[in-house]
C-alpha cells in the first residue's frame, strides 16, 4: 500500500511540475525569446517557441537542459532539450525542427541498404489539432527523432516538427503525445526581425 | 525521487491481481471461450489438437486455444515403473475427465535429452533415427547465430505442455500433476493467445496494456501477436499429422516405438515491441515480418501466405540481392514448405508448398517464466515483459534446425545469405531474444509416461 501511496504522489508531483511550468504569457516566455529571436532571424524564417515544455525541461535555448542547436546551410534547424536522468530518473528530450522553404518530408539514410533513404518521418497515425495547426503524428522517425513520437506540419510553405522520446518517464507513446498536445498548444511564432 | 510509470502500473497491478496473476483477466477480457469441434476420442498423437478455423481478412485462420501452460521438470531419483505408472493414472484420469480438444484440455507430455540418457541402453535401439540429416531424431541443444551468448540451454528431463480455453481446466491438471512426488518442477510458462478474431480487441493489446509493458500501447487493437500480424493462418500449419516422424518419411522408426510421436522445440523469447513499433513503419514490418515486397495494405493483420504466395530458395536469393534483407517468413518457406508433393504412408497427398511445422506458441507476459525454480539461473523478474513461449513441432530435431537457421540466412544446401547476426536485415531477429532453449521428443500418446523405463 505504501508503495502504491508513493506512486501516486510522485505522479500528483509529476503533473503539477508540468502544469507549473506553463506560462500563461502570450508570447515566447521572456527567458527564452533572446534564443528563439535569434534562431528565427539566423534562419530568416518564423520559428516556434513553446510556452511550456515537459516537466523538467525549459526551452531556454543555451540554457542548462539545451542539448543540439544546428542549423544546416538550407536553413533547416535542429534544437532540442534534453534531461538525461543518470541516477535512474529517465531521460526527457524534444527536438525542434524547421526546414524554411521546404515542405517535403526529408529523406534520411536508410536502415539497411548503403545508399537507400527513407522518409525521416513515417508511419502516420492520426492528427493533431491546437493553437491554429494540424499537425501530423508520426510514429517512426530517424535520426536525432528515433524512438520519437513527431509531430509535423506547415506554416507559409515551410516544414516544421516537435517530437519528445518515448522513455522513462514519459514510458509510453499516449503520455508522450499528451505532452506533445499541450506542447502544440503552447507554440508562438516568432519572426525575424531587422 | 520520481517513480517511473512503469513501476506504478507494475505495483498497482500487483495489487489489484493479487496471486491470481495477470492471466485471470484473459477469461475476462476474452468474452468467453470460442466455438469448438467435438472431439471424438483421444488421438494416439499426444501432439495433435483439432482446432477451428474463421476468416481473416479473407483468409482462412485457426483459432488457438486461449490459454497455454508449459510446465517443466526433473525426476527425482525413484522406481521408475513405479513412476510410470502413477504418471499415466494421472493423465488417463485428465483424458477420461476432459475431451482433446480446446473446450476441454489438451495434454503434451515430451522428454529430453537428460532423460533419455537414464535409459540410454533402450534408447540406443529405440530412439528414431533421421535417415536425412544421419543423426538422431532429437539432437543436443545449441545457439544459433542470432542467439545471444545468454541464451541458456536447458537440461529439464520432461515438459508438459497444456492447452484449454478454459483455465480452470490448465489449473485442475496442474494440480494432479504438481502432485506427482517424482517431479521436481524447475519452470512454470504462462500465456495466451487470440481472443481479436471477427473484429473483436484481442488480448495481447489488453493484456500488456493492464500489465504496463513498455510499447503496449503500439499494439493494433485487433492483433493476434504482439507484433501485430496474424500468425495462425491455416495454410502456414502443418497440417493434421505431417508433423509426425514417419509421415514424410525422414526418419527411421527401428522398432516403431516411437510410430506417432514428434519433435517438440521449447523457447522462450522476449520482444522489444517499442524498437518494432516505434523504428519500423507499417512497410518495413511487411517486409521484416514477411518478405521484400510483399503487398499489404495498410494496417493488414492476416497476409495471405498460401502455397502459392510462399517463397522458394531461389526467389529468396533474388530478393535478397535486390534489397540485402529478408524476411522472416519468406527465408523459412524454403525448409517450412514441402518443395514437392508428398504421400504420407497413409495415402494422404501434401502438396507442394505445404507447410510442415506445427506451431504451438503462445503469447506471454512471463519474464522469462511466471515460476522459476532456479530465479538466478533464469534471470528471472516479476517485470511483466512482452514475449512468446515458442513451441513447434517437426517431424526431426534437423528439420526443426533448418528452419531456425533460415531464420538466419541459411538455404537449404548450406549457403549463407551474408547478414550479420541480428542484423535489421535479417527478419525479425533485431526485435527478438531467446532467453531458453530446449529440445524434446513427444512420444506417442501410448508411451507418454516415462517412454523406454519398461524396457
Amino acid at each position: 500500500m505504501r508503495a502504491l501511496l508513493v506512486a501516486a504522489a510522485a505522479a500528483l508531483a509529476l503533473s503539477v511540475a508540468a502544469a507549473s511550468a506553463a506560462t500563461p504569457a502570450r508570447g515566447c516566455p521572456a527567458a527564452w525569446l533572446k534564443g528563439w529571436q535569434a534562431l528565427a532571424n539566423k534562419v530568416g524564417a518564423p520559428v516556434y517557441c513553446p510556452k511550456q515544455m515537459p516537466n523538467p525541461l525549459d526551452a531556454k535555448i543555451g540554457g542548462r537542459y539545451a542539448d543540439i542547436y544546428s542549423i544546416g546551410k538550407d536553413r533547416s534547424y535542429l534544437v532540442s532539450f534534453l534531461e538525461h536522468g543518470d541516477l535512474g530518473s529517465g531521460d526527457v528530450h524534444v527536438n525542434f525542427r524547421g526546414y524554411p522553404g521546404r515542405s517535403a518530408i526529408p529523406r534520411c539514410p536508410g536502415p539497411v541498404k548503403k545508399g537507400s533513404t527513407i522518409p525521416c518521418f513515417s508511419d502516420p497515425v492520426g492528427h493533431m489539432r491546437a493553437n491554429g495547426i494540424v499537425a501530423t503524428v508520426y510514429q517512426v522517425n530517424q535520426g536525432a527523432d528515433q524512438w520519437h513520437i513527431l509531430l509535423a506540419w506547415h506554416y507559409e510553405r515551410s516544414l516544421y516538427t516537435v517530437s519528445e522520446h518515448v522513455i522513462a518517464p514519459y514510458r509510453f507513446s499516449t503520455q508522450v503525445k499528451r505532452n506533445l498536445a499541450r506542447l502544440l498548444g503552447s507554440l508562438v511564432l516568432v519572426r525575424p526581425q531587422g | 525521487m520520481r517513480l517511473d510509470r512503469r513501476r506504478f502500473l507494475g505495483g498497482a497491478a500487483a495489487a489489484a491481481l493479487g496471486g491470481a496473476g495477470i492471466y485471470e483477466l484473459v477469461d475476462r477480457l476474452s468474452g468467453g471461450s470460442p466455438a469448438r469441434p467435438v472431439a471424438t476420442g483421444q488421438p494416439p498423437e499426444q501432439h495433435v489438437l483439432d482446432l477451428r478455423t474463421v476468416q481473416s481478412e479473407g483468409v482462412e485462420v485457426i483459432v488457438p486455444p486461449l490459454h497455454s501452460e508449459v510446465f517443466t521438470a526433473t525426476v527425482q531419483d525413484v522406481d521408475l515403473l513405479k513412476a510410470q505408472s502413477r504418471l499415466e493414472d494421472v493423465l488417463g484420469q485428465l483424458d477420461a475427465k476432459y475431451e482433446a480438444s480446446p473446450a476441454g484440455l489438451g495434454i503434451t507430455v515430451a522428454w529430453g535429452l537428460p532423460w533419455f540418457e537414464r535409459v540410454r541402453t533402450a534408447a540406443d535401439r529405440h530412439l528414431p533415427f533421421d535417415r536425412r540429416a544421419q543423426k538422431s531424431v532429437l539432437l543436443p541443444n545449441r545457439r544459433f547465430p542470432s542467439d545471444p551468448e545468454s541464451t541458456l540451454l536447458e537440461d529439464n528431463d520432461v515438459a508438459f505442455l497444456l492447452r484449454s480455453d478454459r483455465s480452470e481446466n490448465i489449473a485442475d491438471a496442474r494440480e494432479a500433476l504438481f502432485g506427482l512426488d517424482f517431479l521436481h518442477v524447475t519452470s512454470v510458462r504462462r500465456g495466451f493467445a487470440g481472443g481479436g478474431f471477427e473484429g473483436k480487441p484481442s488480448l495481447p493489446k489488453q493484456l500488456a496494456m493492464r500489465a504496463g509493458v513498455p510499447g503496449a500501447d503500439l499494439i493494433p487493437d485487433t492483433s493476434e501477436l504482439f507484433l501485430g500480424f496474424t500468425s495462425t493462418q491455416k495454410a502456414g500449419l502443418g497440417p493434421r499429422l505431417i508433423a509426425n516422424h514417419e509421415t514424410l518419411g525422414y526418419v527411421d522408426l527401428r522398432g516403431g516405438y516411437f510410430h506417432g510421436g514428434t519433435h517438440m522445440h521449447l523457447s522462450h523469447i522476449s520482444e522489444d515491441l517499442e524498437a518494432w513499433y516505434l523504428n519500423f513503419d507499417f512497410g518495413e514490418r511487411v517486409l521484416t515480418a514477411f518478405a521484400p515486397g510483399q503487398k499489404a495494405h495498410r494496417n493488414q493483420q492476416t497476409v495471405s501466405q498460401g502455397p502459392e504466395d510462399v517463397q522458394d530458395a531461389t526467389r529468396l536469393r533474388q530478393g535478397f540481392t535486390r534489397t540485402g534483407r529478408f524476411g522472416h517468413s519468406g527465408s523459412i518457406q524454403p525448409t517450412s514448405r514441402l518443395q514437392q508433393d508428398v504421400v504420407g504412408p497413409d495415402g494422404t497427398v501434401y502438396p507442394k508448398g505445404t507447410a510442415i511445422p506445427q506451431r504451438a506458441d503462445f503469447n506471454t507476459l512471463d519474464n522469462p517464466f511466471a515460476f522459476s525454480a532456479n530465479q538466478a539461473r533464469d534471470r528471472w523478474s516479476s517485470d511483466p515483459t512482452a514475449g512468446v513461449h515458442f513451441v513447434v513441432f517437426n517431424p526431426t530435431g534437423d528439420d526443426f534446425e533448418r528452419n531456425r537457421l533460415a531464420m538466419d540466412g541459411v538455404l537449404p544446401d548450406g549457403s549463407k545469405l551474408e547478414v550479420a547476426p541480428r542484423s535489421r536485415a535479417q527478419g525479425f531477429n533485431s526485435v527478438l531474444t531467446t532467453t531458453h532453449r530446449q529440445n524434446f521428443l513427444v512420444p506417442p500418446r501410448r508411451h507418454r509416461s516415462f517412454p523406454l523405463a519398461e524396457l
